[in-house]
């Protein structure tokens, strides 16, 4: 019977040197891009690939796409160098850079710098457009749903336009305001009447009526907020210490320099409904970082 | 007359259903036919799922990503969960000759990792880990080893003690007389309880897809924000196949092992599957993630106590915790009533097996989808997000109820029919009714999940401990974030003292 | 010579009063003993003071010279007991239930390996025949059955076969003829007291104690011990034991 013994002796070895398989590889310099992909995020994500190849192709270095969906998790693996590069809103932008120290901004869409937000409505609600910001206390006693609660457009600079009017979460129907989850859901969500009135990204908005996707009988604007700003390119400090000299501004340099000129810049545009990208300067977002701070999203 | 007595088990296991008396009214009342396009193009969309290759590639490349972190994260979560789940058996302590008190303090310990929700942790650990692989797999792991520990622990306790004492009395040695009288019954269990918790750790893969460590979960969510339900399905009927093919797969290993000596043989192969299952995934998962590198632990700044004071004033306590409360006893009572009571209706074979597909639907659609389902014809209420969670769940314990009665021997049914009972009665009394102890028992530790699962329907109503939970983290308000924790982990450390005690009063006098 | 077994005024508290009370008495090499009672009587107490597994509130009780409650595990291993409910593990065949009596004997990868394979055939078949389980059950699919498969007086046997393979010197039987017919009760009881091969006690043992409800079956004893609500009545050789002594052990 011994050697049934040793079968089982081994049989237990087995089960004890389950293995713990973090196995240490050698890293080689990759750059890895990242974005909450807010607008056509299906389409996004899956196409983000063309980026990357267009970004490799110009600066000669690897380049991977992470996508990330959730917005605390991004502006944290961006802190703990988990992301080199990354879309970020106008919040979750000012988030990453205060708690990354050394992080620059790079670049902005064309659309970036004059972002706005529009408050609509479903149509039996009985609420009527808004001409002045003082309008949007009809809000008050509805049922209203703000998108993503890291949102820019779909959270913060409403809520912040709200505040101005007068108006807090608790006075909406219910005590308080719903959060929809995005953009695509705060429309679904106020056009079957589920919540009376909703904020989401304008540009979310105008390519959802183009598409014929939203029932406008059934949903309509009722205000558009005043420009802010909003996405931005966000880069981790020292990059140049991995990648070589000067290659923060040869990265920057890349994502101005796309045009419509080869069918794959023409294709990463349109993704980002960008005409082109524009340099952005950290200054720009400052009131952003003030908003945050007041609504608590920044602390 | 009728004189009031303590209810019995099977009428235990009903009464819960109750919930759905003022869920349903209230959802009732609200509903309207808003939302009824948007509902028209989710339904179209399960018949006609995109199939376009772009699509179904980067769906494929998930699922690796999903499975190998479930793989990884069920062996590691079984092993550990089994080892712990021993060390807090009082039983085993004693057996040993050990006082028993290091048990119990490990038993209340374990309340806090099991009241974190995966994503919370998932969250939690990235701040330690950075953007890694084993983030998502050490999210599973930490609040699945835990209830493991706890059903494990539990089940080791209910064994009869007298055999182990018989083969203690030979003057065998403590390991070799618990592993002779007490491993055949848990051999059943971790084949059972274990491969159950695979397709949970699945589901939480899934879940965690979206810190950009990919996977289906990812996905799904993005197909979800922008409401592409064609792409959407594409995905949910992927997650469908899996499940089924793993359900099956599971009950076809069960069934190998009638035999004594081959259900010993069973339970041991069970486990090394499962050990190889976890040096499997890893290895995949290092495959997958070539640029991951090793493990570091970052620095964390702790709040202090003066921010911890200023949160703590900050937060609405009152209509914070009454909200979670009312979401998870109304779920709670949605999960175990409604399974029991949908099987009452009709205990004939195919109604079963059309329940039993219901079951898998509504586990595979994640709450959150399932609250935007709801609220797009309804209006936005605590009965929507419990409904949701309830339904949800209810799939989890009626898979495992019918799991359940499947492996019971059916002869007291027989006898009640036999004598004239309906269908009805015989089943209640004589399948349900045997069946009713362990069945409160999984929802005790399923009130568990639910209330740490309040976490991912909190954005309905924008309140509950979850919504603050969720806004705290999203505003990197760690003072916050730390109290809402340990909310959860003395609600879920009361929820625990409360289901012990009140199975000891109803089941065990 | 110590007294293979001695017990001096032993008391066992119990939830309503004393289950026992001033037991004293000595057991010799080569005794079989006969405990006798009514229900309640306090013989299953006795018998668990004697395997240990229940501790005396006061008195001592020694085995080899040696506090019971005391003994080391290769000792306990000495002293085996059949267990009224007969405690089998329902989940393990046949053959594995009769090798668990060995695990004193034996070490970590042998418990194992019986979990997992068909160990030590031969030593657990001839425990089984000694218990006389019928012959079909014998072979080595007989023996992988699982005991939860087995008919009441099956059980019964394997169990005692179990008692066999430990080979302890002080075999103790609680009840073993409770819920067997009269001519099956006679055998067992045979086969626990008397080996086939030579007469004298089964398995080497050097002393036995029974539990049972039939008097009419005390010739078969050395001695019997009449407990009556906890106190030792009766403490005399079997052939001394009148009719009417048992009459007044059992009257209510």
């Amino acid at each position: 019977m011994a050697s049934r013994e040793r079968r089982a002796v081994s049989l237990l070895a087995v089960l004890l040197c389950q293995g713990v398989t973090v196995l240490p590889v050698v890293a080689q310099p990759t750059l890895k891009v990242g974005a909450i992909p807010d607008q056509n995020p299906e389409r996004l994500n899956r196409l983000y690939g063309q980026l990357a190849d267009e970004l490799s192709d110009r600066l000669n270095v690897k380049v991977r796409y992470v996508p990330v969906s959730n917005y605390p998790a991004a502006v944290s693996a961006f802190r703990t160098g988990g992301l080199d590069l990354v879309w970020f809103g106008g919040l979750t932008g000012v988030q990453a850079r205060l708690q990354t120290p050394g992080a620059q901004v790079l670049a902005q869409r064309d659309i970036d710098a004059r972002f706005r937000s529009v408050f609509i409505a479903n149509t039996s609600s009985g609420l009527q457009p808004i001409s002045s910001i003082n309008g949007l206390t009809s809000l008050r006693g509805k049922r209203f749903s703000f998108g993503s609660e890291s949102s820019t457009s779909g959270r913060l600079m409403p809520q912040h336009f709200l505040a101005k009017a007068g108006v807090t979460p608790s006075q909406f129907s219910g005590g308080r305001a719903g959060f929809s989850g995005s953009h695509d859901a705060t429309i679904a969500v106020v056009q079957s009447g589920a919540y009376e009135a909703g904020a989401l990204n304008e540009q979310v908005w105008t390519s959802a009526v183009n598409n014929g996707r939203v029932n406008t009988k059934k949903v309509s604007v009722i205000w558009r907020t005043p420009e802010y700003v909003d996405y931005h390119w966000v880069v981790r400090p020292k990059l140049d210490q991995r990648f070589g000299k000067r290659f923060t501004t040869r990265l920057q340099k890349a994502i101005l320099g796309l045009k419509p000129t080869t069918p794959r810049q023409v294709t990463i545009l349109e993704l980002f409904a960008a005409k082109r990208f524009i340099p952005a300067q950290a200054s720009q977002y400052k009131p952003i970082e003030k908003v945050g701070r007041e609504l608590g999203k920044i602390r | 007359m009728i004189v009031p007595v303590r209810p019995t088990a099977p009428a235990l296991v009903l009464l819960p259903a109750l919930a759905l008396l003022p869920v349903l009214i209230v959802v009732l009342n609200g509903a309207h036919g808003g939302g009824a396009e948007i509902l028209g193009s989710f339904v179209v969309g399960a018949v006609s799922p995109s199939m376009d290759p772009a699509l179904l590639k980067a769906l494929l490349i998930g699922l690796q990503v999903t499975v190998a972190t479930a793989l990884t994260g069920w062996s590691c979560s079984l092993v550990l969960g089994v080892l712990l789940g021993c060390l807090s058996s009082e039983r085993l302590w004693l057996t040993w000759s050990l006082p028993a008190w290091p048990a119990i303090v490990l038993r209340r310990l374990m309340a806090l990792p099991r009241s974190i929700h995966e994503l919370i942790w998932g969250l939690l650990l990235l701040q330690v880990l950075g953007l890694h692989p084993w983030v998502a797999v050490m999210a599973i792991l930490l609040p699945y080893s835990c209830l493991i520990a706890r059903v494990w622990r539990d089940q080791l306790q209910s064994l009869d003690p007298s055999r182990l004492q018989a083969i203690l009395q030979t003057g065998s040695s403590p390991m070799a007389a618990c592993m002779t009288a007490l491993s055949p019954a848990m051999g059943s269990v971790l084949v059972s309880y274990g491969g159950y918790r695979l397709e949970c750790a699945l589901r939480s893969a899934t879940l965690l897809g979206v810190f950009g460590l990919g996977g289906l979960g990812m996905d799904l969510e993005l197909s979800l924000k922008s409401l592409q339900f064609h792409e959407l399905w594409s995905g949910l009927w992927l997650l469908t196949l899996v499940t089924i093919a793993l359900e099956q797969g599971l009950r076809c290993w069960r069934s190998w092992g009638e035999q004594a000596q081959f259900g010993q043989r069973q339970a041991m192969g069970f486990a090394v599957a499962v050990g190889l299952s976890g040096g499997l995934g890893g290895l995949w998962l290092a495959h997958l993630f070539p640029e991951a590198g090793s493990l570091n632990w970052l620095p964390v700044q702790w709040p202090d106590l003066h921010s911890l004071q200023l949160a703590a004033q900050e937060l609405p306590w009152l209509s914070m915790l009454w909200e979670t409360l009312i979401l998870t006893v109304l779920a709670a009572g949605i999960a175990i009533g409604l399974p029991p009571l949908l099987l009452l209706l009709n205990p004939a074979r195919p109604w079963q097996h059309c329940i039993s597909g219901f079951w898998i639907l509504v586990r595979v659609i994640p709450p959150p989808l399932a609250v935007l389902l709801l609220l797009l014809s309804n209006q936005p209420t605590l009965a929507i997000g419990a409904l949701a969670l309830g339904l949800h769940n209810s799939g989890v314990m009626g898979r495992l109820l019918q799991e359940g009665l499947e492996q019971q021997d059916h002869s007291a049914q027989v006898a009640l029919t036999s004598s004239g009972a309906s269908p009805q009665v015989g089943w209640l009394y004589g399948s349900l009714s045997p069946r009713s102890p362990s069945h409160l028992a999984y929802g005790a530790y399923r009130s568990d999940v639910i209330l740490r699962e309040t976490v991912v329907v909190g954005l309905i109503g924008g309140s509950g401990l979850g919504w603050q939970l969720l806004e705290s983290l999203s505003s990197f308000h760690w003072a916050a974030v730390l109290l809402l924790i340990t909310t959860y982990a003395a609600l879920t450390l009361i929820g625990e003292w409360l289901s012990d005690r009140s199975r000891q009063h109803w089941l065990q006098s | 010579m110590t007294a293979l077994l001695e017990l001096d005024e032993v008391r066992v508290a119990g939830p309503y009063g004393d289950r026992l009370n001033a037991v004293t008495f000595r057991l010799q090499n080569g005794e079989r003993i006969a405990l006798l009672g009514r229900s309640g009587a306090g013989k299953s107490s006795l018998i668990g003071v004697l395997n240990g597994s229940l501790t005396p509130a006061a008195g001592h009780a020694r085995f080899q010279g040696m506090a019971i409650a005391s003994l080391s595990r290769r000792q306990r291993a000495r002293i085996g007991t059949l267990w009224q409910d007969l405690r089998l593990i329902e989940e393990l065949s046949i053959g594995q239930n009769v090798n668990a009596g060995a695990l004193g004997r034996r070490r970590l990868p042998w418990a194992l390996a019986n979990l997992l394979f068909r160990v030590d055939a031969e030593a657990s078949r001839s425990c089984l025949r000694e218990a006389g389980l019928e012959e079909s059950l014998l072979a080595d699919t007989g023996l992988d059955r699982s005991v939860g498969q087995l008919s009441g007086g099956q059980r019964q046997r394997v169990a005692l076969a179990r008692l066999f393979r430990q080979q302890p010197d002080l075999m103790l039987a609680d009840e073993p003829l409770a819920s067997l017919d009269p001519a099956i009760a006679a055998e067992v009881l045979e086969r626990l007291l008397t080996s086939e091969a030579d007469g004298k006690l089964r398995g080497g043992a050097q002393a036995v104690v029974v539990s049972l409800h039939r008097p009419e079956l005390i010739d078969r004893f050395d001695r019997v011990l009449g407990l009556r609500a906890g106190r030792l009545v009766i403490d005399a050789p079997a052939s001394a034991v009148s009719v009417d002594d048992l009459r007044d052990l059992y009257a209510p």
